[in-house]
């Protein structure tokens, strides 16, 4: 009797309904969760032999992952979201690779990045100057772990000097100039600079200058741990560079190399520094004007060793680690990874996506790329359930079931009749 | 956007109204906290129609802070100078409304006032020769001006070793602000680097600046990544990345002709008049101009006025011979001649009356008169070749050796030739002079520091009206959030209940 089975699909299918709004109420305050959907559609009996009659119908349901939850702010660095389109690629304990919007990522006990759900933030290693992910690929990718990571130091390789040197000055004989290395040391004036060595220890540079004449002076630079104890000169060894330096009387701006000995006039200056790299200190934009000495700026590259006591991950999806000494390192690469249908993807425990034959093949690129969304540090996504609409549903749905029971019910009260008829 | 969705925006505004009640109160409870800078905190709209605290900022006045910090370099240097010059000046303690009979002025006890005494003494003794008690009476007063000029001198040592001491505290201070400069500089960098509230830490920087200006003169660049450098108004590097470290070896005592030590960094002297990169201002140069260039100045008049003594009350060869010049009434331990105007350093603290002429050490007074001080009973110094009785001869000669002009070192400040009066009322007029102008410069620098202070206080500091208006506002929104959450929460309710 068809009335009955069709009331009875009826009603299975809006409790299929009810169970779907059931799962989103529950899940109305999960991170990253995408409002299940549920369709109706008409089941048709076509037998060969009979007109095609009404048969009932069946309730499917589809996950809308590609719907924008909105963002929220944590404290937590490490909670990640996404803007736009796109999953995290994320691995279980066993290895196998997922997708998800669930951002809630923290440091495990081993220092990798989990979220709540046991799944591992998977991205590529760019420690070491190692290359970036190649696209459409999941090869390469690794935990990100934020422990453990090495102190950082840097030696110095550039420096940038701009300074004003009196046009005032009197002349310093030659035989007393700082490159004799002399004590007393006889000078115009003197700055420091600090560079840092290739294991970032920390050389102090003296840097003389002495007027020799008109528009002309010599630059020496010591390394200032050679001399004498207590700072007093003259230096164990001779100076670690020494440059001529013609100054252009109508501009007060250093001159170009005329007859200037090399290394050129203007040109960067060479300075071995001990322990380290040749720093070249740039001191083009060095004058000389009828005012008293003066530093305007002194910037030199490197850094002391640092320890690692941060991290920041920008809407890139670069992880770098931020060291004590101020300077930061990127790390990580985090990738997103998408497919051509979201909505097909198979859910799994957690809040996690596996990739169907229906969703399409994985994308994965770099966040910001092309299709792609970007990454909230600090921030995570909501789920995207409205709890109005789910209990405005609710009632719909009961409404509907009602209905399909009263079908139900009239359906049975006309087989009562016809038992009856033979009584 | 949704019924769920306002949840999350009123949740935004109670975190957002939070962070800035935080920040009003931060900045009340600071608002009397020298240096202080207000902090604002500033928001901005999220994506989801919500809103967030991007950051907390400070109003800061770079310029204005450079001219706190400056003023408070040269009116700290202008009071070490008039702190030491004060000390000096007391040894003339110049009571303006006294006057000597003579009617000139009287400078307490300065030399040049000992020295009127000493004449008029002499002038008496001169109409009166035959009196042993006015004899006495110049004797007494001659150890009066010896007195004065020991004093002087003594008064003067005191002076540039406390300037030394003071210096070598000047140094402590500045390596220890280096040091917890070092420190603040580091969580300034950090935080810029990782975007972490750093108004607090770039307060104590620009308060440790302040504090170093105090002891010496600075000024400062600031690099990309925050980092700030210092460098002496004279252009010595002092904090770049790590703190160079000052030295100085402080002097215990400093007498006459002994330069102090100077200061050094790095090797690089910054005091001192042959320092080519000598500092400017703040205590530490003040002191070391008061060490170095004023306090010896005053030492070197009160030597040539030593000298200048010796040399007017100097007996010379009276049998016509070649005899050489030998000290009178004035000498000094050891003496065995005259000394010429550069031979006289540290002269004023060693200057005395001669034992030979002072009755109180066995002496005779009438070798004034008679002469021959410098060798009792030698013929060769004896002005009185007669014996006469009531000589005058070489009382006269003492009184215009006083008035008469002779040669003096000009490096001491105060011309090459003068008489001996006039020089020493000049040098009590040149102290005086000092000590005023100091005295004056350090207060005009002392009220440039509170009119800078006060114009840095009003753009930078907490205006407790505009905080409180705020604070209304703030408090405003608060409530219509709260309202917005109860409304949502009713409608919520009506559709449970029409479920």
């Amino acid at each position: 009797m068809s009335i009955l089975d069709t009331s009875v699909s009826g009603m299975l299918a809006n409790s299929n309904w009810l169970s779907n709004i059931s799962q989103n109420v529950a899940n109305a305050n999960s991170t990253g969760y995408k409002t299940a959907d549920t369709q109706f559609s008409a089941l048709v009996d076509q037998s060969p032999d009979q007109p095609s009659a009404g048969a009932g119908v069946t309730a499917t349901t589809t996950s809308l992952n590609s719907l924008q939850g909105q963002i929220a702010s944590t404290s937590t660095t490490t909670n990640l979201a996404v803007q736009g389109a796109g999953f995290f690629v994320v691995e279980d304990a066993s290895g196998n690779t997922f997708l998800t919007r669930n951002g809630t990522f923290v440091p495990d006990q081993s220092g990798n990045l989990v979220n709540a759900a046991g799944y591992y933030l998977m991205a590529s290693d760019v420690q070491g100057g190692s290359s970036n992910t190649s696209v459409n690929s999941l090869s390469g990718l690794q935990k990100v772990n934020v422990e453990g990571a090495a102190d950082s130091a840097s030696p110095s390789t550039t420096a940038n000097l701009v300074a004003n040197l009196p046009s005032t000055a009197t002349a310093i004989p030659a035989a007393n100039l700082p490159s004799t290395n002399t004590n007393p040391m006889t000078y115009t004036d003197e700055t420091t600079m600090v560079a840092y060595d290739d294991l970032g220890g920390a050389h102090t540079l003296d840097v003389f200058f002495a007027n020799t004449g008109p528009n002309s002076w010599e630059m020496d630079v010591y390394d200032a741990s050679t001399a004498t104890p207590g700072g007093a000169t003259p230096f164990s060894s001779g100076p670690l560079a020494t440059q001529e330096l013609t100054f252009d009387p109508t501009t007060g701006a250093l001159s170009p190399s005329t007859g200037v000995t090399t290394p050129p006039n203007g040109s960067p200056i060479l300075i071995p520094v001990p322990g380290g790299q040749t720093l070249s200190l740039d001191l083009s934009q060095t004058t000389q004007l009828a005012t008293a000495f003066g530093v305007n700026s002194a910037t030199i590259n490197g850094n002391a060793p640092g320890s690692l006591n941060g991290l920041a991950i920008n809407a890139s999806g670069v992880l770098s680690f931020q060291y004590s000494n101020g300077s930061s390192q990127n790390a990580y690469v985090i990738p997103l990874a998408n497919v051509p249908s979201p909505d097909n993807l198979t859910s799994v425990l957690g809040g996690a996506y596996q990739v169907s034959n229906t969703s399409g093949p994985l994308q994965v690129g770099n966040a910001g790329a092309a299709g792609l969304g970007t990454l909230d540090s600090s921030s995570l996504e909501n789920s995207t359930v409205d709890l109005a609409t789910e209990l405005t549903s609710m009632v719909e749905a009961q409404s509907s079931y009602e209905a399909n029971s009263k079908v139900f019910q009239t359906g049975s009260d006309i087989l009562d009749i016809l038992n009856n008829l033979k009584a | 956007m949704t019924l769920s969705s306002a949840y999350n925006i009123i949740n935004s505004a109670f975190a957002v109204t939070g962070a800035q009640s935080a920040t009003i109160a931060r900045n009340i409870t600071n608002a009397s906290t020298p240096g202080y800078s207000r902090e604002i905190a500033n928001v901005v709209d999220n994506p989801y129609g919500g809103a967030d605290v991007a950051s907390i900022t400070r109003e800061a006045n770079s310029a204005l802070l450079d001219q706190v910090n400056s003023s408070t370099s040269e009116s700290a240097s202008q009071s070490a100078i008039a702190a030491g010059l004060a000390t000096l000046a007391q040894t003339v303690s110049d009571s303006a409304s006294s006057t000597s009979p003579s009617g000139a002025t009287q400078n307490g006890a300065s030399p040049s006032a000992m020295l009127a005494n000493l004449q008029s003494a002499l002038s008496t003794y001169e109409a009166d020769p035959s009196n042993e008690s006015v004899g006495e009476a110049v004797v007494s007063a001659a150890g009066d001006l010896t007195a004065s000029l020991n004093s002087g001198a003594a008064a003067v040592q005191q002076v540039r070793s406390q300037a030394d001491a003071n210096m070598a505290a000047s140094v402590a201070t500045i390596n220890s602000l280096l040091n917890q400069f070092t420190q603040v500089n580091a969580t300034v960098v950090n935080g810029l680097h990782s975007g972490a509230d750093i108004s607090s830490a770039q307060d104590s920087e620009d308060s440790i600046l302040t504090q170093l200006s105090q002891q010496v003169g600075i000024s400062t660049t600031t690099n990309a990544n925050g980092s700030v450098s210092i460098y002496t108004d004279s252009g010595v590097t002092l904090f770049q990345d790590i703190p160079q470290t000052l030295s100085f070896t402080p002097s215990p005592t400093l007498t006459a002709g002994v330069s102090g030590n100077p200061v050094t960094v790095d090797g690089i002297p910054i005091t001192g008049a042959s320092a080519p990169m000598a500092v400017q201002s703040g205590a530490l140069a003040g002191l070391a101009q008061l060490r170095d260039t004023i306090a010896p100045e005053y030492q070197a008049q009160l030597d040539q006025i030593s000298g200048g003594l010796v040399n007017a009350f100097a007996e010379t060869d009276q049998t016509g011979g070649t005899a050489p010049a030998l000290p009178g009434l004035f000498t000094f331990p050891g003496a065995t001649g005259v000394p010429s105007t550069t031979q006289v350093t540290g002269l004023s603290s060693q200057i005395e009356v001669n034992p030979n002429v002072d009755p109180s050490q066995g002496g005779d007074v009438d070798l004034l008169q008679n002469g021959g001080i410098s060798d009792p009973g030698s013929a060769t110094y004896t002005y009185n070749t007669t014996g006469a009785a009531g000589y005058t001869g070489r009382i006269q000669q003492m009184v215009s050796a006083i008035g008469a002009t002779q040669s003096f070192d000009p490096s001491a400040g105060l011309g090459a030739s003068d008489s001996l009066s006039d020089y020493a009322n000049n040098s009590v007029g040149w102290l005086q002079g000092q000590n005023q102008q100091a005295t004056d410069a350090a207060s005009y620098q002392s009220s440039v520091v509170t009119q800078a202070t006060s114009a840095l206080s009003n753009a930078t500091g907490v205006n407790l009206d505009t905080e409180m208006t705020n604070m209304l506002n703030i408090e405003n929104s608060y409530t219509t959030s709260a309202k917005l959450l109860t409304t949502v929460n009713d409608m919520f309710s009506a559709l449970m209940n029409a479920a």
